[in-house]
């Protein structure tokens, strides 16, 4: 904390400081290319912290800004922390994606929530810096020349001199600054590996520290997840679903962070909504995200002509035609060739037996030969995530059924809904044990119904031959989809070869899944 | 007639010139030196399709990253960035863990710097040979775990190994000291002919010792004492 010494002042009133801020905001704004933020405010609760950022809103503590302008000019001290704040808006973390790797990558490394907040929060902060000081003439370094509070400051700010080449009269650990030093901060491809060995130099401070340092560990304070909109949330969830190695990395990053991101849950009955509901299953929102990434076409039932000639357009009579189409009311009440007018009769056209896209029961295979949801990526979940979420698009509704050995009772049934989280959590269920499917139960829900199939796989199903019949016997529209290259997907494919309702698909990786047509049924048999 | 852009017109982006744009392109510099120097050893070494530990084979191949390294101008946190580069597989033709461990043992017996860390703990695999004939005067500290023939041949310097290391550490050592935080693997001190390796935890196996002494958990022991 900054000493008090004869050169110091009083504070400046708060009327005065907003009256500054108003003056400085457009040329802070104008230094950083007019970014999209609204004017910061100043927040009076008592905090050693500098600022934070809340809805894009910066907000500047006034305490420790009283603090600081007893020894540096308002302005500078305005300046300077305004500068801090924009730049992790333009530069870095720049967005919540980029943030949520940032965390994931340290997580990963140090694994520990609180080390990982911290020393993902330390290198935004110095990128961030770096950026303000190199590209936009920050006064950054007048405020760190006060003087620093912890350890960590004193290298940190070491680390400062040595790159930024100013003197800031930090005594911190040198060897530890040496580490730092050749770290390429403004080179955004390579903040991954950046940060990793970011880590590796601070890691000791880090974990020295973490006893006895609250979560403000510099004096910007900590970066929380409560400057993103909800729509960023739901954009960066959605790319780190495609990103994260594993649902079980995707679901210790969200967990350490559920608390404090607004995540937009989806409400039983209707379509997604916003606002922190109750805790989410983090390895059911991992599908959903992920399956947002592809969207698989679905071909809507043909249309047919009707039989049916209704009355189109005019078109002048001929004496070879018959009177029966002869429009008086067009012709000026004459019957002369070339003037009385004649209806041009056409063919109407309407759907066949549905005016919209049928519905879909997804039946998915969990038995223990299919990949675990939980700790690795399914791709029959994936799949049958992204069927659904195809159906759903078409406000068409879908029923699930999850089985491993059914007759056995390794099952769960799903009604057809609307409702995409309880159809992912039925989805995400893993029964393990054997593979039977109960065909009078499919069968008698598909017939009623009339819904299009989406069966997904290994196809090591012990009653295969009699499923590949009995499907093939229903005027359903039948999408099947293996999963890997097992012998029963080749007799299941050889089977399926003569029946025109059934379509069949192979996955073995995630670029597979976007080939799957939903419902392309060769020639639409059932609807001829 | 009023120009939106009429605020943006005067302004003119003047970009700072940092030591750090200078401290950062030295250190690509150094890695590529440094990776380019490791191509010419796998050339050397690759002549034959598998990479055998021999005598002779390790002696000429140390001899080779010798006469790589010697003319290399780097630091000791560039052999630990090294280290993470190779561990990356990106710009690496191949990955060979003898060779790569000689090599980084070469470099880490030719830095300027005497004390040495290589902070290894989050290498997805470890390196063989990890200071071989370190000199006296030297010491390495590994946080980490390590290969086999950790500490070899060793010549006086001063090795610790936060982790565990593999199997025949510290063979052939003439003088010098170990010390391992964790376990060891199979033929622990092999023809050790002086020198000391203090193990914190299980010895797995120990080797045919010439002279020198093994201490386990901080008691001297022999083959048939181990815990």
């Amino acid at each position: 904390m900054a000493q008090m010494n004869k050169h110091q002042k009083n504070p400046e009133p708060l009327e005065d400081l907003e009256e500054l801020l108003k003056r400085l905001w457009p040329e802070v704004r104008r230094r950083h290319l007019y970014p999209e933020i609204p004017l910061p405010r100043f927040d009076d609760s008592p905090s050693p912290v500098a600022m934070e950022i809340r809805n894009k809103q910066i907000i500047l503590n006034l305490d420790y800004i009283s603090t600081m302008t007893r020894s540096l000019p308002a302005e500078t001290v305005l300046e300077a922390l305004l500068d801090h704040g924009v730049s992790h808006y333009t530069c870095c973390p720049w967005d919540l994606s980029t943030h949520l790797r940032l965390y994931a990558r340290a997580k990963e490394i140090l694994g520990d929530r609180d080390l990982a907040r911290k020393a993902t929060d330390l290198f935004m902060d110095v990128v961030a810096d770096t950026h303000a000081v190199k590209e936009r003439q920050s006064s950054l370094p007048e405020l760190y020349r006060n003087g620093a509070q912890t350890p960590m400051e004193e290298v940190i700010f070491s680390l400062y001199e040595k790159i930024w080449g100013l003197d800031l009269g930090s005594k911190g650990d040198q060897e530890t600054a040496n580490r730092l030093v050749t770290i390429p901060y403004l080179d955004k491809r390579r903040w991954m590996m950046s940060l990793a060995r970011f880590i590796r130099g601070i890691r000791p401070l880090l974990e020295d520290d973490n006893g006895s340092i609250p979560d403000e560990q510099t004096r910007m304070g900590k970066h929380g997840f409560q400057q993103y909109a909800p729509e960023e949330i739901e954009q960066a969830l959605r790319e780190f679903a495609r990103e994260a190695g594993s649902p079980e990395q995707f679901a210790e990053v969200f967990e350490d962070l559920q608390s404090e991101l607004e995540i937009p849950v989806q409400n039983t009955s209707e379509g997604m909504g916003h606002g922190a509901g109750n805790p989410v299953d983090a390895n059911r929102l991992y599908y959903m995200k992920l399956a947002e990434n592809y969207a698989l076409p679905l071909l809507k039932i043909p249309m047919k002509g009707s039989g049916y000639l209704h009355p189109h357009s005019h078109r002048p009579w001929e004496v070879c035609q018959p009177f029966k189409d002869l429009d008086p009311w067009s012709s000026f009440g004459k019957f002369l060739p070339g003037i009385t007018q004649i209806w041009e009769r056409r063919e109407g056209q309407i759907y066949g037996r549905k005016e919209k896209t049928p519905d879909c029961l997804v039946i998915i295979d969990s038995s223990g030969s299919m990949v675990d949801p939980r700790s690795h990526l399914s791709y029959a979940v994936l799949g049958g995530g992204c069927a659904a979420d195809g159906y759903l698009r078409h406000d068409a509704r879908v029923a699930v059924y999850n089985f491993s050995d059914a007759p056995a009772g390794g099952k769960e049934y799903l009604p057809f809904t609307r409702s995409r989280s309880l159809i992912y959590q039925v989805l995400c269920r893993y029964f393990g044990g054997g593979t039977a499917l109960d065909l009078e139960e499919v069968t008698s829900v598909a017939q009623e119904s009339e819904a299009d199939i989406f069966l997904i796989t290994d196809m090591q199903i012990t009653n295969l031959d009699q499923t590949v019949s009995r499907f093939a016997r229903l005027k359903n529209r039948v999408t099947a989809v293996h999963v890997g290259k097992k012998s029963g997907a080749l007799r299941f494919i050889k089977a399926s070869v003569k029946n025109q309702n059934i379509s069949v698909f192979g996955v073995n990786e995630t670029n597979d899944i976007p080939r799957i047509v939903l419902g392309s049924v060769r020639s639409y048999l059932a609807y001829e | 007639m009023f120009n939106p852009f009429e605020d943006f017109k005067e302004f003119l982006s003047k970009a700072r010139t940092l030591p750090l744009d200078r401290l950062s392109a030295d250190h690509d510099q150094i890695m590529a030196e440094l990776t380019s120097g490791y191509g010419k050893l796998v050339e050397q070494e690759l002549k034959s399709l598998v990479w055998f530990v021999e005598h002779n084979r390790v002696i000429e191949a140390y001899k080779t990253a010798t006469e790589v390294v010697k003319d290399l101008s780097y630091d000791a946190h560039s052999i630990e960035d090294f280290c993470y580069v190779l561990d990356s597989g990106v710009d690496i033709p191949y990955l060979i863990s003898g060779p790569a461990g000689i090599y980084v043992a070469a470099l880490c017996n030719h830095v300027a710097e005497e004390k040495i860390v290589l902070r290894l703990g989050e290498m997805k695999r470890t390196l063989h040979f990890l200071g071989y004939r370190l000199p006296y005067g030297k010491s390495l500290r590994i946080e980490g775990d390590t290969g086999n023939f950790t500490g070899s041949a060793l010549q006086g310097g001063d090795i610790t190994v936060t982790g565990a290391t593999g199997d025949w550490t510290g063979a052939g050592m003439t003088e010098g000291k170990i010390s391992i935080h964790k376990n060891c693997g199979r033929n622990t001190g092999e023809w050790m002919q002086g020198g000391e390796i203090w193990v914190g935890s299980r010895i797995r196996g120990l080797g045919r010792i010439t002279s020198g002494q093994i201490y386990q958990a901080g008691e001297a022991i022999t083959g048939d004492a181990l815990l």
